[in-house]
């Protein structure tokens, strides 16, 4: 499966646009005219609109409620939509121009912008969406795109992805309100700090040589990169515009590493490939585990992992209970000190990798009209909130967001903040997978090697590592330019 | 001697039973994974699962909303099919042509296959798709047999050791009789390589029935998907189900296996009738 | 018994006989060429602008319609689309097409495609063109000498008895060229080309002669990874084969003795093993080895440290599992072929040997490895080469790897998987084109000097 766990990294995590969103937005009248030709207002007539949705809203049933709802509202116009029947990852770029890709297209925005830089997707006159004033400017300019210095927006924001942290309720002490929450806010400390899951798993794995507190595959760049922005990491110049500088090594990274490697410490060899990746599902469920990173949209995954392990109960109730169990909630902060051993004076926030995802419409559609009306219907209040309610995904929607509430305001707030940084829209971006993952398995190996054996000693061996890592990756930029 | 004897068959079988062993063994985790009750890899005690089901293998062929492995396989069957009987077709041909005759161009052909075959084949790829695109072929089940039959060709050498083997002293007898090289071939030739068309046949079915590549490339639409690509584009936390799919894409070569294996073996064998 | 090999009989040698007619044919085609003028009659000559003329009028109507309708039919390709896709070859598009504003440009790379399909057109026309203008010739002189001219029914006959090598071979080689040889050649000229990164349609992609390879050799980076990993390839592409080869013949001599019951019991075992498609094994045999793997389950179950087989430091252990999981993937179908040639050995040769005193391994030795050797050269060969350019073995086993001192590659990548990494993965074809040219050539030079030397190439006789 590991095809496929490439491809899913690098689909779901080549993130772009600049970090930094929110607060300077573009002024949206500027962007209102810039939109395709394509768009005329004329709706064509007697067309089939092939939609390329995500496997898990087919999967969920969500998809089929959306087009049927979708065919009933628009049967008398003679517009229909249907699935497109693709791998979900299909290129577009590959496909389209020849006539076999899908109308309307629903991707994480990295994709959609590289399309968009090819012209394969068309500028959407974004006015006429209804939740228009409801997305937040920062999710708007993931998707907008320069070109001879016109801005030209080319998609529309659904939904935030962005790593969060899944854990079991059941299985926090019992005593965690006298012993594990020292500020006394009633968040446990272990999910609340870095340094607090730390010590629990340390506690936890002490009590059962069986169980684990939390566990994650540290060789994931997409998940691990977070732990090197919060302290002060980047991954491109110039706001991530500017390949010709690799910042992953800049400021006080090396601690993000160093943390990375003290958590591995605390979970077992499976961290260094990506064995944790494919079994967190049915251990979290069996409750080997305690805790772990995954996004926003594998919720239902986990929801039903629990479920199989309530065997007594009938569905409704296995799902009742399950989903009480289950909290998704975001990441822990980190000490600045950068040690999980001491303890911590100043907390910081964790940043991570995240994105936006959301639909667009493909330029070689033959009912480009129509498939706007689709994308209109499909991002109408009504629809997201149910999207947000069958797979627990966080809506860009502010008004969807804060009546769904818990994590997903809590997500949105992150995007707010700077917190989830969006990968840069520069195509050199796929230089940094295979190199970040080589040193981050170093990392998490450096945990199980014999102190004789250990290449990371102190801070200057990390910062040598994230040196060598950066080497590789502007080296591959400059090499293959 | 008997008592030497007796510790050669000790000896053979024991290694037969090693490597029986070593060939069974990762097939028969794999078919035990298929009936796997909890479908989660990650849930089995060493190397097997702790409790057994059937469940995977009902839901492989009745839930197919996401995964539709009944039209897969048969998808596969018929790509399979109609590339073994054109490819078979066109190798024993080349085979028997490079063989047989003696033309002008004919080492410069045995030379340029061979280098040929050294080509990174997924370089080609990219123009084999855009090929396929300008001639309407993608989304075409009898696109890939096209291109499963028209690379067999290339792979004629160990046909071609086949039929230099068959004394060329029958074809001589029969052309002073008057035959011509065509009946020559369809009547003589042809019956006394029943074994390597048999070979042919087999291999020449088994490479559609397991690449991924081409028909992933040339097949956009989910319920045209061969077994192979269906099974990569499984969800990662479907390994039961990925398990069966696997069990049940080889039981169709293994029957074939058997159902040829002594014409096969034998057939070869035939090949060295002295002259 | 040595002598098997060396006989060099009465094998066929098509050497001297197309020598002859070499030295032969220059002599009369400079007679020909300036007689033809002279003795050419004015419908041959017609035959120039209308091809087939000739036949009609010399009343050899079928291939008067098929020439001229061969005429009909390029004229009308070359009208369609054959001159813009031959011009397009060499502009490779001017128009930049804009989806936005629906302009409708050129996309440069089925361009070149298509130039190159263009061109296979034109040569097979002119094929056709110079075998019109020679029958006719030919059939004015006979018509001359009163001789009669073969009928359709003759002719066509000639195509299944002396010809019947062209009628055998006409669709393996269109098909071949077709999806085979266009690719590669179209792959070849990719390396001269800019495509890759930032340029794919609908950029416009442009000729840029010998850049790409002066890249390769100004920066630095190429070299060393180069070297070593061909290196490595080299010795895995001989280990392996060497491996697979052996363990195959072996397998099959030890089914094929005397006091085995059953074989086809017992042989099903490694055909079991053949029946599964190679990447699903591949994808088993990463995960039994991988840290939460059943092994490793095992290991710790039984108080061990998890062993990292495959991962970043294992460098010796992934070589040698990567080469025990091709063999266990390889070695049925040597198995299954090696049985059936084996068992073909004459066995008076042991017999004889065995009066003259020779124990089981001279017998191995003297008999049964030559013979084997030569039947099965072709397999080695083809075995050499796809281990050679195997891909997926290590990419499934220990792909994500980038190794210190190797340039986007890791210490058991083989060419075929860096390739991949520089091609595949970041898109940048045209370089891939040109380093996949570079290994192509030495490849294919190692690999052709090695089969012309062979013995089942030189003495193809050898065993009638």
């Amino acid at each position: 499966m590991k095809k496929r766990l490439v491809a899913i990294m690098l689909v779901s995590s080549m993130m772009l646009s600049m970090a930094g969103c929110a607060k300077n937005g573009a002024n949206a009248d500027e962007v209102k005219k810039n939109e395709s030709a394509a768009f005329d207002g004329k709706l064509e007539k007697n067309v089939t609109i092939h939609v390329l949705e995500n496997d898990t809203a087919i999967e969920k049933g969500y998809f089929k409620d959306l087009i049927d709802a979708f065919n009933k509202k628009y049967k008398s116009k003679g517009i229909k939509a249907v699935d497109a029947n693709m791998d979900q990852y299909s290129d577009l770029a590959k496909d389209g121009p020849y006539g076999y890709g899908p109308d309307v297209i629903y991707q994480a925005n990295d994709v959609i912008m590289k399309y968009a830089q090819g012209k394969h997707v068309l500028p959407l006159p974004i006015d006429k969406i209804e939740g228009h004033d409801k997305i937040p400017n920062c999710a708007w300019k993931a998707y907008e795109t320069k070109v001879d210095g016109k801005t030209y927006t080319c998609g529309v924001p659904v939904n935030v992805q962005a790593p969060v942290l899944y854990y079991r309720k059941d299985l926090l002490p019992e005593d965690w309100k006298e012993k594990w929450d020292k500020n006394k806010d009633n968040i446990p400390d272990m999910v609340e700090t870095w340094k607090g899951m730390y010590d629990f798993s340390i506690q936890r794995h002490a009590e059962d040589a069986s169980k684990y507190g939390y566990m994650k595959s540290i060789n994931d760049m997409y998940f691990s990169s977070g732990f090197l922005f919060s302290y002060g990491g980047y991954i491109f110049g110039k706001n991530n515009t500017d390949p010709t500088k690799v910042g992953l090594n800049a400021k006080e990274s090396v601690k993000g590493a160093k943390v990375l490697n003290q958590l591995a410490s605390v979970m077992n060899e499976d961290c260094i490939d990506d064995t944790i990746t494919t079994n967190a599902y049915s251990k979290l469920g069996d409750g080997t585990y305690f805790a772990t990173m995954s996004t926003p949209d594998m919720y239902s995954t986990f929801l039903s992992e629990i479920e199989k392990n309530y065997t007594g109960l009938d569905k409704k109730e296995a799902e009742e209970k399950a989903k009480e169990n289950l909290v998704m909630t975001t990441l822990p902060t980190l000490p600045e000190s950068g040690d999980l051993t001491a303890d911590s004076k100043k907390e910081i926030p964790t940043k991570s990798m995240g994105g936006v995802n959301g639909y667009a419409i493909s330029s070689y559609s033959k009912a480009p009209n129509a498939s706007l009306l689709f994308v209109e219907f499909a991002t109408k209040y009504k629809m997201i909130k149910k999207r947000a309610e069958m797979l627990g995904i966080a809506p860009a929607r502010k008004d969807v967001a804060s009546d769904v509430g818990g994590t997903s305001q809590q997500i949105y707030t992150n995007l707010d903040k700077n917190n989830i940084v969006l990968m840069p829209s520069v195509t050199a971006v796929s230089q940094i997978w295979t190199p970040g993952q080589t040193f981050f398995t170093d990392i998490a190996k450096d945990a199980f090697r014999t102190d004789a054996d250990k290449k990371y000693k102190n801070l200057d061996d990390y910062s040598s590592g994230l040196d060598e890592m950066c080497k590789q990756i502007s080296e591959a930029i400059k090499t293959l330019k | 001697m008997s008592k030497r004897n007796k510790l050669d068959v000790a000896v053979t079988y024991t290694l037969l039973i090693i490597v029986a062993f070593i060939f069974f063994f990762p097939c028969l985790w794999l078919i035990l994974a298929s009936f796997s009750k909890s479908g989660s890899i990650y849930s089995f005690k060493g190397f097997f699962p702790k409790s057994y089901s059937l469940q995977t293998f009902i839901n492989l062929f009745t839930d197919t909303r996401m995964y539709n492995y009944p039209r897969w396989f048969l998808n596969t069957l018929f790509v399979a099919t109609g590339s073994c009987l054109l490819g078979t077709f066109l190798t024993i041909l080349t085979a028997y042509t490079m063989s047989r005759f003696d033309f002008k161009g004919r080492k410069t052909i045995m030379k340029s296959t061979m280098v040929l075959g050294m080509f990174p084949s997924f370089m080609g790829m990219i123009a084999v798709y855009l090929l396929m695109t300008q001639f309407g072929l993608i989304n075409q089940l009898w696109g890939l047999i096209f291109i499963y039959a028209a690379g067999a060709p290339m792979g004629y050498l160990t046909q071609k050791g086949f039929f230099d083997t068959i004394p060329k002293s029958i074809d001589e007898a029969a052309k002073i009789d008057g035959a011509t090289n065509f009946q020559i071939f369809t009547r003589i030739n042809l019956p006394l390589s029943k074994p390597i068309i048999v070979y042919t046949a087999l291999t020449s079915f088994t490479w559609p029935w397991s690449d991924f590549i081409l028909p992933k490339l040339l097949l956009k639409e989910k319920n045209l998907y061969t077994v192979a690509v269906g099974l990569m584009s499984l969800d990662e936390t479907q390994f039961a189900r990925f398990a069966a799919g696997s069990v049940f894409i080889a039981l169709p070569i293994v029957i074939l296996y058997f159902c040829l294996v002594k014409n096969m073996v034998e057939g070869i064998s035939e090949g060295a009738i002295k002259g | 018994m040595d002598n098997i090999v060396r006989k060099k009989g009465h094998f066929l040698n098509p050497d001297n006989k197309t020598k002859k007619i070499d030295k032969l044919n220059p002599q009369e085609n400079a007679k020909g060429l300036k007689g033809f003028w002279k003795k050419s009659s004015i419908y041959v000559k017609l035959s120039f602008l209308l091809m087939g003329i000739a036949h009609l009028k010399y009343k050899c109507f079928y291939k008067a319609i098929c020439y001229f309708a061969i005429e009909v039919a390029m004229i009308a390709y070359m009208a369609n689309r054959g001159i813009d896709d031959v011009i397009g070859f060499f502009t490779l598009g001017t128009v930049k097409a804009d989806a936005w504003t629906r302009v409708e440009g050129d996309d440069s790379i089925i361009m070149l495609l298509m130039g190159i399909f263009s061109f296979i057109v034109v040569a097979l026309f002119a094929y056709f063109y110079v075998q019109c203008i020679k029958s006719s010739y030919k059939l004015q002189l006979n018509v001359e000498k009163g001789i009669k001219s073969k009928t359709f029914k003759e002719d066509l006959m000639e195509y299944l008895d002396k010809k019947f090598y062209k009628s055998a071979l006409s669709l393996p080689i269109v098909g071949v060229c077709i999806f085979n040889v266009l690719p590669i050649i179209f792959m070849i000229l990719i390396a001269f080309t800019n495509y890759g990164g930032t340029i794919v349609p609908p950029e416009l992609v442009d000729w840029v002669g010998l850049k790409n390879f002066q890249k390769l050799l100004v920066l630095s980076k190429f070299g060393p990874t180069f070297i070593k990993i061909l290196r490595w390839n080299l010795l895995w592409a001989i280990l392996s084969t060497a491996l697979n080869y052996f363990v195959g013949i072996g397998l099959a001599m030890l089914l094929n003795k005397k006091c085995v019951k059953g074989k086809a019991f017992w042989r099903a075992f490694p055909v079991l093993a053949y029946a599964i498609p190679g990447f699903i094994t591949l994808l088993a045999f990463k995960f039994m080895f991988s840290y939460g793997g059943p092994i490793n389950q095992i290991i710790i179950a039984h108080g061990g440290k998890a062993i990292g087989f495959l991962d970043l430091d294992a460098r010796t252990s992934s070589r040698l599992i990567g080469l025990c999981v091709n063999c266990w993937i390889s070695v049925p179908s040597i198995m299954l072929l090696a049985t059936g040639h084996l068992s073909n050995i004459d066995k008076t040769f042991y017999e004889a040997a065995k009066i003259d005193g020779a124990g089981k391994f001279a017998c191995f030795r003297k008999i049964t490895m030559p013979y084997m050797l030569f039947v099965t050269m072709p397999v080695l060969l083809s075995q050499f080469v796809g281990n050679f350019n195997n891909f997926g073995i290590f990419y499934f086993l220990r792909g994500g790897l980038y190794k210190k001192g190797y340039f986007l590659a890791s210490d058991t990548d083989l060419l075929i998987n860096w390739l991949y990494n520089l091609s595949i993965d970041n898109n940048y074809y045209c370089i891939g084109a040109a380093i996949s040219l570079i290994i192509f050539l030495i490849t294919s030079a190692i690999s052709l000097f090695i089969y012309v030397k062979s013995p089942s190439y030189r003495e193809e006789d050898t065993f009638q």
